[in-house]
Parts: C-alpha cells; structure tokens; sequence
C-alpha cells in the first residue's frame, strides 16, 4: 500500500471526528496533505496527529467511542491503533488557547483519553479545509503550524524532524501564508521569536535525513525568511 | 473515575518537555554572553550559499580593499576571521577550498573563512526550485561596517 493511501484510508477511518468543530489533523502529515493533490511525498511518518482543543474533548471522547476499528495503545493511551492493517496510528493531543510555551505543557488526565497538553500548539488556527477525495479535512493555517514547529522545544532525532517538518511546510508555503508567519513572529514573547530563528539556522545548516525534506536545496528560503522575520521586529529589541 | 495507568509515563515527558523550556529560557539569558556564540556563528551561517577557507595572505588582501571581518570571528577561540566576498571576487582567489556549510570539523578547524551571501529573493513566495531563481542585486561590497546580517546578532 502506498503511503499516500495509508494517510488517506487513516483519515477516513476518523473521519467523524471531522465534524466536531475545533478538531484539526495537526504535525508531519500536514505538508504531506498540503502538497497539490495530498501527494505525501514530503514527510515519512507513521503516525498522524490529531489535535483536540480541551474544551470539546469529551465530545471527541463521545464520537471516538463510535468509530469501529479504532482502539488505544495499551502503554501509551494517547495514542489509538486501527485494526485494519496498512494504516496509521492516530495520536490524539490537546490543545488549550490558555496555554503559550512549552514551559506551560501538562498533561489532561482522562481514564478513557487522557492528552498530552503542549503550549506552543496553542499558536494553531483552523486554516481552510482541505478537500481530499470528497472528505473535508480539518488542517491549521500553515503560518500558525510553521510557528509551532519552530518554537517547540524538543531533542534529538525528534527535534531535527520537527524542523524538518517546518522545511516540507516552507516548501508548499504561499505569500499569504508568509506573510501570516510574519505577523504571528511578532507576536510572539521575545524569547520565542528567538527560539524561531535560532532553530532556522539549525534548520539551514541540517544535514539530509532520510525520508525527510532535504534542507540543502532550499538553504537560500531559509535565510529569506531569517531577514524577513527579522525586519519584522526582531532587530533593535536586543533579542 | 480512575486515572489511566499510564498517566506517570505522560507526566514524565511533561516534565520533560518543561526541563527542555527551562534550558532555552536559560540559554535566551545568555544570548549576549559567550552561550550566544554559537547561535551568531549559525546565524552568519544561514546567511552564506557557500563558505571557502581562504590563505591568510589572501585574507589581508580582502581587508586591505575594505571588507570586513565579522564580529562572531572574534569570540571564537582561536580567532577566525569571517568575511563576506562577492563570488566574482573570491573567483580571484586560487588557492581557496570549499567548506561544508555546518558547524563540522573543517569549517572549525578553518581560520580565514569567505563566505558568499544569499542574494534576497524578490519577494516571499519562493519555490522549490529557489536556486534557479534569478538575483534580485544584493551584492556584498567592502565596507567598514561588516554585515547586515552580522550585526547585532
């Protein structure tokens, strides 16, 4: 099965937690999703995130509770495994607006769908749904998931993958969503605007990583949005 | 209700993730000291296409015609000197080596260090295919004041 009907056949096996407003399809598959026609060339990952704002998860709890072949990991029961074989795990994590840095990441305690809470992902917006074989998936906004990825604080392997999901984003990034990126950036606490850019230079000095976007090609954007970011606010505030 | 029994497990990547915010937030303190050296080295980095190691005499030369050493060169233990040099004139400069553009071995071990800037993109949509675009003009010229982009970082 090619990956691409992997991700697609996960997304209709949770299809009707699409229909709870606020629900988005958030993380690596999201550049995979963006690319013209979903093409999924960009990220390889097994797995796909889901993210739950706090205040509908007992609604998610409701409707998860009707999705036949879906049930959770015995050891890790944020994440639920599908029966049917060739798909992909669906990692559900929460997001709460009151929430800012990763500083801030607790944990929601729930017998049945207990959630990871991570602050930064509180940056995400919904973006307009992406039509995917008559199936309307709920993804951010690319500005706010570009942030977040930029912003979150992790080590190791999961931390270069994280920037290299920023780098598949970039690459199906319109002016729009750049522009958004900009605005967002100033946004931001001084600490995390510099966060951003120190994890851009990570990004643009990277090496390839296998089933990865490989950042070499594109090292020249990477330094285009450092100078845009920059102009938009980062120089005279000594951050 | 009970928790789930594999609540300690996620209340232990929490804690994580917190001593991870922790260290940047320290390590945002330190931007100005020598903690922020590495990310101004990136920084100036991110900012070239290419980076060659140059012999010395062919690095006074290029700071006798004006061009500046940047500053992060100067934190550095040993010293480096990092310059800005437009391709056409470090073309002039035979016995020049390319470096890998990472914080690797060669490009630490190198102590005079041209670097070739990106020229900006002529607006904020880029493509996959950047590099075949066409440059809009930034050039780098000798100058007393060094880089742009190395200022202040």
């Amino acid at each position: 099965m090619l990956f691409r009907e992997r991700l697609l056949g996960t997304l209709r096996l949770v299809r009707p937690l699409f229909d709870i407003p606020g629900v988005l399809v958030v993380g690596s598959e999201v550049p995979n999703l963006l690319e013209p026609g979903a093409a999924a060339t960009l990220v390889v990952s097994q797995d796909v995130d889901i993210g739950v704002p706090v205040d509908i998860h007992g609604r998610v709890k409701d409707v998860l509770s009707g999705i036949a072949g879906l049930r959770p990991a015995r050891d890790e029961p944020s994440v639920w495994l599908p029966e049917p074989p060739g798909l992909l795990e669906v990692n559900f994590l929460g997001i709460d607006p009151s929430l800012r840095d990763a500083g801030e990441s607790r944990v929601l305690d729930d017998p049945v769908l207990p959630l990871m809470v991570f602050g930064p992902l509180s940056l995400l917006r919904p973006g307009p749904r992406l039509v995917l074989e008559g199936m309307a998936v709920p993804v951010p906004a690319l500005s706010g998931l570009l942030v977040e990825k930029l912003v979150t604080e992790r080590s190791g392997m999961k931390g270069d993958r994280d920037l290299l999901v920023a780098m598949g984003l970039l690459l199906v990034a319109r002016d729009h969503d750049m522009e958004e990126t900009a605005v967002l950036f100033r946004s931001l606490p001084a600490e995390l605007r510099h966060a951003v850019r120190s994890n851009l230079t990570l990004l643009s000095l990277m090496q390839p990583v296998r089933g990865m976007p490989d950042p070499t090609p594109h090292r020249r954007l990477i330094a285009d949005l450092l100078r845009t970011l920059e102009e938009h606010g980062e120089k005279g505030e000594g951050a | 209700m009970n928790p789930h029994p594999a609540i300690p497990s996620m209340h232990r990547r929490v804690r994580q993730v917190r001593s991870r915010a922790a260290v940047r937030a320290w390590e945002y303190r330190q931007r100005h000291l020598a903690k922020g050296v590495w990310f101004r080295l990136r920084r100036l980095l991110a900012e070239a296409s290419s980076a060659w190691e140059i012999p010395e005499a062919a690095c006074s030369r290029l700071m006798t015609e004006g061009f500046c050493p940047e500053a992060v060169g100067e934190e550095l233990e040993p010293r480096k000197t990092l310059l800005f040099v437009p391709e056409t004139r470090l073309s002039g400069i035979p016995d020049r080596r390319l470096l890998p553009l990472r914080l690797g071995p060669e490009l630490l071990a190198a102590r005079h260090i041209a670097l070739v800037r990106f020229p900006r993109l002529d607006s904020l949509r880029r493509s996959a295919s950047c590099a075949s675009e066409v440059s809009c003009g930034v050039h780098d010229r000798p100058t007393r004041r060094g880089s742009p982009a190395g200022q202040g970082l």
